[in-house]
């Protein structure tokens, strides 16, 4: 890794280079350096196997370089970037790419100007996150698995278990410097671990994560533990019939199917393409009342936070969806001055973008890397970072299921995806664990893993939500950039199909 | 010495870092295998959208990856990749052996982690056990690039140029056109492999491809629709129509943002209860399968490594119990994997020095063999058939489809529409959505039609349908003469997730499933 030091006097260095250009009218200079360590966990009882299957990483380091040049065709604007090089060789190389790959495109406005907001978080990154060796990237995947094979000695199960999963570990460093003023870093570090056990023979499965910005306290084998419990708590599970149900979501589906059709719903780029659940839908209402959205970027130890975008502006709260209603929209800046200026922009809001200026304020471009990071090498684009799912209401997990009665609790979902594009809003997704059956306000009989397809819309889950927990629980979920803090989350008249019904 | 990165720079980095995959390793304790993958990319692309260009790019990438097993008592794997630059190349003996060392103490470090797992977890740490490479015989082999209009000699300009002008010309074709994104990219691609054992594979290929978004709007409805076009080859896939389609990039954007046109007019379908006769045409028979065919028969997934993600295998519970042998579809259904045939999934070795070799899945309904590894083959105690394959060489190869395809059948598509009384054509795919283990599947069709009394009928949108697995495959009645491949150029799996291009293909197909709709 390059030290914040080497990154913020790269960009600086470079800007200084840049100004000297005559036929640049100005810049923004990003360099980054990234490390993404991971330890993927295979343990299986009955195959032989390696328990810590892949100890790895990837990592990179630095410059590019976004710039408007002014030409005999008017003006014009590029990105280019160089990697391994933050001296002024490689400012050149970045710039000179840029140069060479400038367009003109008629709906840039600026590069970002200095925010008047100031960043919230300084200095909460962890340097025992960031100095790990490669003896305790290893330890860490072996104590996950520890956790959950404890459980299973314990309870002197030995069948068919498969433990899988990862611990990861991502490790962040950015500088930002632009001609517009803004002079800005960040460091970040996060820890998270996410672990599925099975019972393959009894086909129940249970699920553990945890999420952290540092070392301290940090319990990996507890996730480990809980997902075997959770496979423990599942076995003997039944199918159910072809209806409608009122269902309980845990955490997890509810993050799932906020990353996979409500954030990118909420994305103001995809509301620019006419691609959204939402589109003509700005202030009206989309949701139960009870239901409130927003990100917050800045939010002490949360495991999403950052201190700057990754176009050097400070992070915070955009509020997105409040008490039902669509109030705002994840941007960043290109495209906040673009709906401004966009003359089907109330069509594709409902609005006129600029009554509610505020509602699309710049507080979420990132360059983020698959898996984590923050590149240099990539041009900015719109991403959430902490997604608080909330509630006016109290709830406890107890009053949901007293207040559902009958139906189903629904822990876990996979392959959620909108099935006609984001716009109608029909999605489809399948139970693939930690769930059962409410009997008389009470979790009953668990249900089996994959014999569940829910085919429905969103807009009928949202309208039709009956109760939300006030407890939330940050949870990640497969290539997801972000951490939604997700509550439980009633829902009455959920279609669910029985699917597999011929296994093997 | 050049001044950029180019894919010539691997002849000169290879002499330099040869030796320290066989005689620097031979020199760490407990090392008993160590490869080292290596990739440069030369590559440019422009991106229009609403006729205006929205950016471009031309660069390079360079990076690697490595693997060491190791260790004492017990033998383990570890990993390191690197994404470096022009200015490490100067010193990349350097940098590659650092990476050799990081992955060499994880190596060490996770056998001394697995030894102790295994005498502390009792019972439950017997089938901890030493990583094994099944036996592969060595080669050294060069293999050229197959292109007719090289990517790197392609002017940015026409790109730019070319996509604009397509994206303008989509805008003016109807006022319900809202939106279009259109892409087009070219790149060439040079992979490295060495191994201790000594096997040295420099693979070099070309790669085009096209990509139109187009949302078509009005008060009746709307339509997304997105579709790619591309191959292994040069600048030709886009203006002289050298791919599945056989359409320019130009031809093939007009034709699908006339079908979005089409679609807004068009009645929503109603899903059914009960199962219906279901004609699929080859580009929708190609995602079935690669959701329903080409995963479930990649050995990863049957031995458990992407339970927590990608899913497993509805194929194999446990090495003695499993469906190779069995029926699990109708004898008229014949399934393979095919590296050597052109395409997006086209390779000679896999990622692992492995020679690429059909690797038939099914025949004529009898389940015969996954995609493999050497590791994994070793764990089944078959032979490696060249599945391994990582999106970058930074990143850890998983096993992957290559070309997945149904093979054709001897029936005229015609007779397999007439000679339905009363069905649904389901034509172009859309959106799968698969179970965990790949035993049910759902997956929308860009258009639906009702075959009544051997003819086409009315056309519906935003449909699909759902089924079980083997049900689906069990119940396919007639298989047609018209097979085709298409390339998928986002197939995603393992963790981090590396997005893949491959190939898949197949024929016109009849069998029976459920409706899925409004």
């Amino acid at each position: 890794m390059v030290s914040i030091d080497e990154l913020r006097k790269g960009v600086r260095q470079g800007l200084g280079f840049i100004k000297g250009a005559g036929d640049i009218l100005g810049a923004e200079i990003v360099a980054s350096s990234n490390a993404n360590l991971l330890t993927r966990l295979n343990y299986t009882s009955h195959i032989p196997c390696n328990g810590v299957e892949e100890p790895k990483s990837t990592e990179s380091y630095g410059v590019g370089v976004q710039a408007i040049f002014k030409t005999t065709d008017g003006i014009k604007t590029g990105f280019g970037s160089e990697p391994g090089d933050l001296s002024l060789n490689g400012i050149r190389k970045a710039l000179d790419k840029a140069r060479r790959n400038m367009v003109y495109d008629p709906a840039f406005r600026s590069l970002p100007h200095p925010s008047t907001e100031k960043p919230l978080l300084r200095e909460y990154h962890d340097q025992r996150l960031m100095d790990i060796k490669d003896e305790e990237l290893v330890t860490l995947g072996w104590r996950v698995l520890e956790g959950a094979i404890g459980v299973f000695n314990d309870t002197g199960v030995s069948e068919k278990i498969i433990i899988g999963g990862d611990l990861t570990l991502i490790q962040e460093r950015i500088a930002v410097a632009s001609t517009t003023g803004i002079d800005a870093y960040d460091e970040s570090s996060l820890i998270m671990v996410s672990v599925t056990s099975m019972i393959e023979g009894e086909n129940t499965k249970g699920s553990g994560w945890t999420t952290g910005i540092c070392m301290d306290n940090f319990c990996p084998e507890d996730a480990g533990a809980e997902s075997a419990r959770n496979a423990l708590a599942t076995r003997g599970g039944q199918r159910i019939d072809d209806s409608e149900y009122n269902v309980i979501l845990g955490s997890q589906p509810v993050t799932d199917l906020m990353n996979n059709i409500i954030i990118p719903s909420l994305n103001l780029s995809m509301i620019d393409a006419y691609s959204s659940a939402f589109l003509g839908r700005m202030r009206k209402k989309v949701a139960a009342e009870n239901l409130t959205i927003f990100d917050s970027g800045a939010l002490p130890g949360a495991s999403g936070s950052k201190s700057i975008t990754c176009e050097g502006l400070p992070t915070g709260r955009t509020d997105l969806i409040e008490k039902g209603m669509v109030v705002g929209f994840l941007t960043d800046h290109y495209y906040s001055l673009k709906i401004l200026a966009d003359e089907e922009a109330k069509r594709k809001l409902g609005v006129d973008p600029n009554d509610y200026k505020e509602a699309f304020a710049p507080r979420n471009g990132f360059r983020f890397e698959t898996g984590g990071g923050r590149s240099y090498s990539r041009r900015v684009s719109i991403s959430p970072t902490n997604v608080i799912v909330d509630t006016t209401d109290e709830f406890t997990t107890e009053d949901l299921l007293q207040k559902v009665g009958n139906g189903i609790y629904i822990g876990r979902i996979w392959y959620t995806y909108p099935m006609n594009g984001l716009g109608p809003g029909d999605f489809t997704s399948t139970i693939i664990g930690d769930s059962y059956l409410i009997k008389n306000g009470k979790l009953s009989t668990p249900i089996q893993p994959n014999t569940i397809r829910i085919n429905d819309n969103i807009n009928n889950l949202l309208m039709n939500i009956t109760g939300i927990t006030r407890d939330k629980r940050p949870t990640l979920i497969w290539a997801a950039d972000e951490v939604v803090y997700a509550p439980e989350m009633a829902i009455k008249g959920v279609k669910l199909s029985n699917i597999a019904v011929q296994e093997g | 010495m050049a001044d950029r990165i180019t894919t010539d720079l691997m002849d000169d980095i290879k002499t330099r870092i040869s030796n320290l995959v066989t005689e620097y390793t031979r020199g760490l304790k407990g090392c008993y295998y160590t490869d080292l993958r290596l990739e440069i990319d030369e590559g440019q692309g422009a991106v229009a959208e609403n006729g205006d260009s929205r950016e471009c790019y031309e660069d390079t990438n360079l990076s690697f990856g490595v693997r060491v097993i190791a260790g004492k008592g017990i033998r383990a794997p570890g990993y390191f990749g690197q994404v470096i630059g022009m200015s490490d190349t100067g010193r990349i003996e350097k940098i590659v052996r650092e990476g050799i060392d990081h992955a060499y103490r994880r190596a060490y470090s996770n056998a001394a982690g697995k030894l102790r797992a295994k005498e502390t977890m009792g019972r439950l740490g017997e089938s901890l056990c030493d990583t094994t490479l099944a036996p592969i015989e060595v080669h050294q082999d060069k293999v050229s690039a197959v292109f007719d209009l090289d990517p790197r000699e392609v002017p940015l300009k026409d790109i730019i140029e070319i996509t604009k002008e397509i994206s303008k010309e989509i805008s003016s074709y109807d006022r319900d056109v809202r939106f279009n994104q259109v892409m087009a990219s070219t790149m060439m691609i040079r992979e490295l492999f060495l191994s201790s054992e000594g096997t040295d594979i420099d693979q070099s290929y070309a790669l085009t491809q096209g990509l139109l978004y187009v949302v078509a709007q009005n008060e009746e409805g709307s339509q997304e629709l997105y579709d790619y076009i591309g191959d292994q080859r040069g600048w030709e896939v886009i203006t002289k129509g050298i791919n599945a389609y056989e359409k320019t990039l130009r031809d093939f954007s007009l034709d699908l943002t006339g079908d979005a046109l089409d679609l807004i007019k068009a009645e929503l379908l109603k899903s059914t209860d009960k199962e219906v006769v279901i004609v699929t045409d080859p580009h929708y028979n190609a995602l079935i399968a690669h959701e329903i065919i080409g995963h479930p028969m990649e050995l990863d997934r049957g031995l458990k490594y992407e339970t927590a993600y990608a899913g497993r295998s509805w194929l194999l519970s446990g090495l003695d119990n499993h469906h190779i042998g069995k029926q699990i579809a109708s004898d008229l259904v014949t399934a393979y994997s095919d590296p050597s045939l052109p395409g997006y999934g086209h390779y000679k070795y896999d990622d692992e020095g492995t020679p690429a070799r059909r690797v038939t899945h099914i025949d004529k309904g009898i389940f015969k063999e996954f995609m493999n590894s050497r590791q994994t083959a070793a764990i089944l105690g078959v032979e490696p058939n060249g599945s391994f394959k990582a999106t970058d060489a930074s990143f850890v190869p998983l096993i992957r489809m290559s070309n997945t395809v149904f093979a054709a059948g001897d029936t005229d598509t015609s007779d397999i529409i007439s000679e339905v009384d009363d069905g649904y054509y389901l034509k172009g795919h859309r959106t799968p959505s698969i179970s965990e283990s790949r035993e049910n599947f759902r997956i929308s069709a860009v258009k639906v039609y009702r075959i009544r009394n051997g003819e086409l009928g009315q056309l519906f949108r935003n449909g699909g349908m759902t089924s079980d697995s083997k049900d689906y495959l069990m119940n396919v009645d007639a298989v047609g003469n018209d097979f085709k491949m298409y390339p998928i150029p986002n197939c995603g799996k393992g963790q981090p997730m590396q997005t893949k291009r491959l190939g898949n293909g197949a024929p016109t197909m009849r069998s029976r499933a459920r409706l899925t709709g409004e």
